[in-house]
This record gives structure tokens, sequence and C-alpha cells, in this order.
């Protein structure tokens, strides 16, 4: 009996293992095999394998709202203006002109541009796309926050060659966060869809961009695309596109499954170990991230500016940066956009570590002891911890309690916490939104600098006002910005070179996969 | 067990609607319940929706104030709760909000790789179990034996997602044996189906693997007490008496009699069939139900979740019969009427 126990046992891990005889690493262009349906030229097709996850069906209101999905859509669909490494380019617009009294912005485009169905893209296209997304966006249908309700009217031209748009009063920063970011779709696709986030067939993907969608699965987190041969600035490099979920991308990257992976914040020791590794290259990006220290201004004794100053004194930021994310971030500037931000305003107070210059300011306060609460996501659990023990040092007794993101984010806007760990992109962007949440602080000078700000065209005008913005949130500290995180993208050299794009891709994606990358750009 | 016998025993027609009542009823506060707990937690749809942390520029308050309008949210409870039990009963489970894909898509997607992995290694698992406690129980205090209580031990205690991360560095990184994780490769997605029957097959090992080692363990060992008790009882002893051979008693009379508790602790497994893989989808990226739901109730996707919920209930709940029919097949007493 205990033989044929052990001759089951054997054969079954056979059985197990049966599968796996001929493993060679894959898929360097490894040829898909012969009557591939997916793929006629599948003989000598290149595909580049990049690590992803799913982020939604890539039509323009599908996709989910994150960086990443934006990007998966945005190999589908062009917009006006694009921008490459040093800021904006002219891409479906060849040139434009913006009227004197800055509310009329006239397009002028391309002539070659075809959809990927062969139909010509024109003026109508354009202008049908800004007023459907206006439409769209007025009924709660366009998930993305681009700032589509400043364009009052869209009308094209006789000739089908130019279009011009028009704002109630002058908008900042439109170039980049609309023009710029606003994907253009066919009309003859989209003309009398009435709910567009339930479009999700394969009209819904048909755009002018340089890749075609030929497969995407959901529950794989897998897309697959090919180069679109007539693409206005030539065929892409590599004939087919993949992004796939991987659990690990480092051991991704160091067993060939994928070509190019990004990393951040604590991945740098993945990333130390990557570099060694003959055969992938590394570039480290900007940090358009920042967490931060919220504190609930309407409870004693945060209420008090010199309590909030005492606690940037005492919390030690460089070593939750070289403990928490073992160096793989910056200590976080006081005014929130981060240094690599050109918006970044100098000299604002450092509030360097000094326990005791902390105990000095609680003293004068009156705060001699203090309990208090600490409310964070696990993510930063070791951040959370940091920061409790180094608020003992001073007197204040922290408990530290962690939840998932959706309830911490629910009780942050809800202003119930007294103290609070979360964070947010966007901080290379001059549009600096609420630096808190509403429940918890309002400040009547920062609100009026910040319209200010979103109205004011002339750069140097508006660099003053961003700045002034970022002095009174490192004087009056409602949140206290902890670290920026650095970034890292991973790639095998040879094939398409990655870069950081000026602002962050389209209205500020800190990615490097900006589809230039794939293009011969001259 | 018992209150399978007590049920078994007083299969009356009264007894029928009764039951039937209290599924009704189970399931209703089950189905009341998912709809209450997601929208009684702190943060909505919306806040993952629109979480800064992925977006460039958040939405406005008042872009935000018109989505919540057009999926519905501002609508007072009661009346959500309406839309929601009508529309189940039509077999409509929603439109997903975190994924923008109906409902049932998005499980379907899902559940057929849960239910291709999960079913695949609890075959295996119970097979195995099964011949290694009857192995062991035969030769009671041998080397087998020995071995497999502290290898039950062993393999009910390592975590699924630590032998995973062992799997995957061992077979994954060092031999390159097998994939790192996945269901498919994307080189061969137009490749014939032998191909990718067999690309599919391969990715499913080490999921399978982890699987098995850590469940098999408790398997053998309830099998081998069961058996052990049941090899000690007089039936057995006159059995042996008769002359029977010892195969026969093993295998005819004996197992099917210690196999009722194995059946229970199957039963109860594959109710957790959905959920019961989690760890292990995510170790190897496998795109299964146990990663959505966990998505899911992180983003409050109110409709998914409760999608999910109700494939875990009826999966949950498809195992209980299926253990009450293999009861009855196994043990003649407890069939149907008295």
């Amino acid at each position: 009996m205990r033989r044929g126990a052990l001759a089951l046992l054997v054969t079954l891990a056979l059985v197990l293992l049966s599968g796996c005889a001929p493993s060679q690493p894959p898929p360097e262009g490894s040829p898909p095999a012969a009557g591939d349906e997916l793929t006629p030229t599948a003989a000598a097709a290149t595909t580049y394998v990049m690590a992803g996850d799913d982020y939604g069906y890539p039509s323009p209101f599908a996709f989910y709202s994150r960086g990443p999905g934006y990007i998966r859509m945005s190999y589908l669909f062009d917009t006006l203006v694009w921008k490459d490494a040093d800021g904006v380019i002219p891409w479906l617009a060849e040139r434009w002109a913006l009227s004197d009294d800055g509310t009329a912005w006239t397009f002028e485009l391309r002539p070659d541009v075809t959809w990927h169905d062969g139909q010509p893209l024109t003026a109508e296209d354009v202008a049908f796309s800004y007023t459907y997304f206006g439409e769209r966006a007025a009924e709660g249908m366009v998930r993305w926050g681009w700032p589509i309700e400043h364009v009052v009217a869209a009308e094209a031209s006789a000739d089908g060659r130019t279009v011009t748009l028009h704002t109630a009063e002058p908008v900042a920063g439109l170039l980049s966060d609309l023009f710029g970011s606003l994907p253009i779709i066919p009309r003859h696709i989209w003309q009398g869809v009435a709910e567009p986030l339930k479009k999700l067939d394969a009209e819904a993907v048909i755009g002018s961009g340089p890749f075609i969608l030929r497969a995407y699965d959901q529950a794989e987190g897998r897309y697959l695309y090919e180069a679109n041969p007539r693409y206005f600035m030539g065929a892409p490099k590599v004939e087919q596109l993949a992004l796939i979920r991987v659990q690990d991308a480092a051991l991704a990257l160091l067993v060939g499954d994928v070509h190019e992976a990004s990393f951040s914040g604590s991945g740098i020791a993945s990333v130390t170990e990557l570099r060694e590794q003959p055969g992938l290259a590394v570039i480290e990006g900007p940090s358009d991230w920042a967490l931060k220290l919220y504190y609930n201004t309407t409870r004693t004794p945060f209420d008090r500016r010199e309590v909030r100053q005492a606690l940037a004194l005492a919390i030690d930021r460089q070593a939750l940066v070289t403990r928490a994310q073992l160096g793989g971030a910056v200590v976080a500037s006081t005014g929130l956009l981060s240094p690599s931000s050109p918006w970044h305003a100098p000299n604002l107070p450092a509030y360097a570590h000094d326990a005791a210059a902390a105990q000095a300011l609680l003293s004068a306060a009156g705060v001699t002891s203090l309990q208090t609460t600490l409310l964070t996501t696990p993510t930063y659990a070791r951040e959370a911890e940091l920061i409790r023990s180094d608020l003992a040092a001073v007197g204040i007794t922290v408990e530290v309690r962690t939840a998932d993101m959706a309830t911490v984010d629910g009780l942050l806007n809800a202003g119930e916490f007294d103290l609070l760990v979360t964070g947010h992109g966007g901080t290379a962007n001059p549009d600096m939104g609420h630096p808190s949440v509403p429940a918890v602080w309002e400040n009547t000078e920062y609100t009026e600098v910040y319209e200010a700000s979103l109205r004011a065209m002339d750069e140097g005008e508006r660099r003053a006002l961003v700045w002034r913005l970022q002095e009174i949130i490192a004087e009056e500290l409602p949140v206290l910005p902890l670290w920026h995180p650095l970034m890292w993208e991973v790639y095998t050299p040879g094939g398409p070179t990655p870069f950081y794009t000026a602002g962050g891709v389209a209205n500020g994606i800190p990615l490097a996969v900006n589809k230039l990358m794939f293009l011969d750009m001259p | 067990m018992s209150s399978t016998e007590v049920r078994a025993g007083r299969l009356g027609r009264g007894h029928g609607l009764a039951r039937a009542a209290q599924v009704a009823l189970t399931m209703w506060l089950v189905l009341t319940l998912n709809f209450l707990l997601p929208r009684l937690m702190p943060g909505d749809p919306l806040a993952e929706l629109d979480n800064p942390q992925g977006l460039p520029t958040p939405l406005s308050p008042e872009a935000r104030e018109r989505i919540r309008s057009y999926y519905g949210l501002e609508r007072p409870l009661g009346e959500q709760y309406r839309a929601y039990l009508t529309g189940l009963a039509r077999g409509d489970l929603g439109w997903s909000l975190s994924y923008n894909a109906p409902v049932a898509r998005v499980l379907a997607g899902r559940l057929r790789w849960t239910l291709a992995l999960v079913g695949v290694a609890t075959a295996l698992y119970l097979a195995l179990g099964v011949v290694l406690g009857a192995a062991s129980a035969w030769r009671r205090g041998a080397l087998l034996d020995r071995a497999l209580l502290v290898g039950s031990a062993v393999s009910g205690s390592v975590p699924a997602f630590f032998l995973a991360l062992l799997l995957i560095l061992l077979l994954g990184v060092r031999l390159r044996w097998l994939p790192l994780g996945g269901a498919q490769s994307v080189a061969l997605l137009g490749a014939p189906w032998p191909r990718r029957a067999a690309d599919i097959a391969r990715h499913m090992v080490l999921p399978v693997l982890a699987l098995v080692l850590t469940n098999v363990g408790d398997v053998a060992y309830v099998a081998r007490n069961a058996l052990a008790q049941v090899l000690g009882e007089g039936f057995i002893t006159v059995a042996r008496a008769k002359g029977l051979p010892e195969r026969a008693l093993l295998w005819r009379h004996a197992l099917p009699n210690a196999l009722l508790p194995v059946v229970s602790l199957a039963a109860l497994r594959l109710g957790a069939v959905v959920m019961g893989a989690m760890l292990v989808e995510v170790a190897f990226a496998y795109p299964g139900m146990g990663q959505a739901i966990y998505q899911a109730s992180m983003a409050r996707d109110y409709p998914l979740l409760q999608g999910a919920f109700l494939v875990t209930m009826l999966t949950t709940m498809g195992a209980n019969l299926l253990a009450d029919a293999l009861y009855g097949a196994l043990d003649p007493r407890l069939r149907g009427g008295r």
C-alpha cells in the first residue's frame, strides 16, 4: 500500500510538471504561432511588453481615472497639441493662436490625418469633440478631470482645416491641461451616443493614434496594440505593444517577461539591484507626488498655527525618507510643489528637525500634554509609527489607526480626524487646488490668490502668484508635506526609449511612457 | 453533521416548505446586509473614482456631484434598495463603478479562471489527501503515518502566499521552468487551441501546486483519523473474521464509511471557493475572483460587491447541497425519509 501511495504521488507530480518541459525565457520578439488570427503579419512581429495592470477599456470615456488609464487611451487617440521632454509641441494642430482678449483659441490642423477606419480627421471632428465632451460632462458622464467647462463654444471653419475654441474669460494652463489632454474623437462614431460610458464596443476605440487596439482583457489586465501603419507621424517602431499584469515587476524584468517597468519610492531596493543587471537601463524621474500630514485645524490645539509648526519641527522628515522609504524619496517642500517643478518657490521655511525648538513652541502655546490620533492607510504605517515616536519625544501621545483608502478618504473629506497621513499627485502642476480639504481649513487670502492664479495669462505674473500660494502653505501649515517619492523607469535598451515629459504627460501624469517613445521624432 | 441527520430524517412535505422559507429568509437577510454594509462604511465609490492619488487634476466639486447623480448615488437608501432588489430579480447585477463594465461581465471574466484553478486544485488535493490518509491509517505508526502527522501540520501552517513566493523563486526565476504568473502568454493569444491549452496549463501549474500543498495535509489528516476510527469498529472485525481480503476491507467497507468528514471538509472549502484562493491569485497575478472582490471592497464599488457576494452565496449554498447529496450516496442511513 505504501508503495502504491508513493507511486501515485510521483505520478501526480509528473502530471503537474508535464506542461513545463520546453521552456525558454519569453518573448523578446518571439514569433507568435502560424495561423494566428490576431496578427496576420505575425511571423516578423516584434512585440514590446510593458509591465502593467487593468486600467479599464481604453476608450476616451471608459478608462479608469488613473494616470496609467489615460496613457493606455492616449496610444489610440490624439490631442490638438502634445508634450515632449521639453514642453508643448504641435500635434493634430500644426499651429495655433490666441486672440488679444485671451478668450479665443484658433487651431490649424494637419491635412493628412485619418482615423483608424480610414475616414479623414477634420475640424468638424475637433469641434464636435469639444462640444460632445462638454455636454456629457454636464451630465456626469466624464470621469477624468479635464477643465472642459471653460470652453463655451467650438466652431469649425468651412474648409475643414481650422477650429476656434472660445472661453468665457481668459484661463491659464488650458494649452497643456485641456488642448494637450482632451482626446479628439470621430464624429461619425460618437454622434448620437447618449451614454458614452457604456459604449464598450470596437468602435469606441477607433482613434487617430499611433496604435490600434487588438485585444483587451479586463480580468487578466492585458492590452495588446498593433502599430498603425498610416500614422501621420510615421508608423511606430514596434509592430505590437503589450501591457501585461505582473505581480513582481523586478522579477518579470529579470526573466525577460517584460521589457519595461516603473518603480517609485521604496521600490528603490529593486531598482538598486536591477541597475547591476547587464541588459537593463534605468532613468530617474521627477517627484510629482507628495505624502502629507493633514491637521484638523477645526480642533484644538491644531487650530493654532504655532502648534502645527511645533509638530513640523518635532517630526524628523529626513528619517521618514531614509527609514520608511529606504532613501527612495526626498524631503518634501513645505510649500507642497515638488522641487522638480518649474513652479517651485525657493526659500520657504524648511522646518528642519529640532525637538527642543518644538518643545519651546509648545510650552509657549501652553500645550504641555496632548493625546491625539493619527489616521492613515496600511501603506504608510511605517511613516505613522515614526511620527508617533517623534511626537512622543515632545510629550504628545499619538494613537495610530489604519484603515483602507476609501475609509481614510471619506473621513478626510468629512473632516473627522485629528491628524491624518495620505498623499496625492500633481505637485508639479501650477494649478495647486486646495492644499487640505475645505471641511478643516479655509483661508481667504489663499482662495483669492488661487483664483487669480487661474486667470493669470502672463507666465511671470502667474509664477509670482503660485509662489505666494506656496508661502501661505509653508507659513500656515494646513498640511505638512512629508516626502516626494523618487521615480524610476527600468527598460531594455535597444528598443523604444522611455523618457519623462515636461510637467507630466497631458495634464500632468508623471509616467515615462509617453507615446512619443514609440515614434521616430525629427 | 448531526443537523444533516436530523434534516435527512424528517424530509416530509411540511419540512420541505419550512426549509424553503428558511432558505428564502437567509437569502433576504444576506442580500440586505450586503446592500447595507458597504453603504454604512465611510467613503463612497467616488472617493476612489476621483482619488487624488491617481489624478493629475482632481474633479471639481460640481463635476463630482454630477457624476454622483448619474450613478444614482444621491437617491435615498430606500429607493436604491428597491432598485437593487428589482434588478436582482431580473437577473441584472448592475454596472460596476470602478471597472466601468456590467457587473455580470466583470465577474464572469474572473469566475471561469477561479473555477478552473480551484477546481483542478481541489480535485487533486482531495484525491491525494484521501489516498495518503488511507495509507497512513492502514499502517498506523509506520514511517508514512509519522511523516503525515508532521507533514499535515506543516502543510496547514505554511501561509499560501509564502509558499507561492518560494515556488516562484525556485521554479520560475532560478530554474525558469514555469511562468511567474498570469493565466496565459500574450505571445500565444492567437495561437491554435492545443498550444494555447498547453500554455494555460503551464500557467496553472504553480498556483495549483501552492493550493494543493497547503490543503492536502488537512484532508489527509481528517481522512486518516476517520479511517482509523472506522477500522477499529466491530463490523470490520466481523468482515475480517469472515475472511474478506484486506484490500476489499479497506476500499469497499472502511473507506466509504470514513469519507463523511472528508466530504464535510470539502464542502466547507468549496463554499469558500470564490475567496479561498485570493492570496494565491494575488501572488501569481492570476485573474481570479478573489482579487476582484478585494478591489471592489477597497473601492466601495457597491454593485460589484453585491454581485460578488451573490456569487459567493450561491457557491456556498451549492456546495452545501452537493455535500448533502454526497452524504446520502455515501451513507444509505442518511437517505430521505424514515
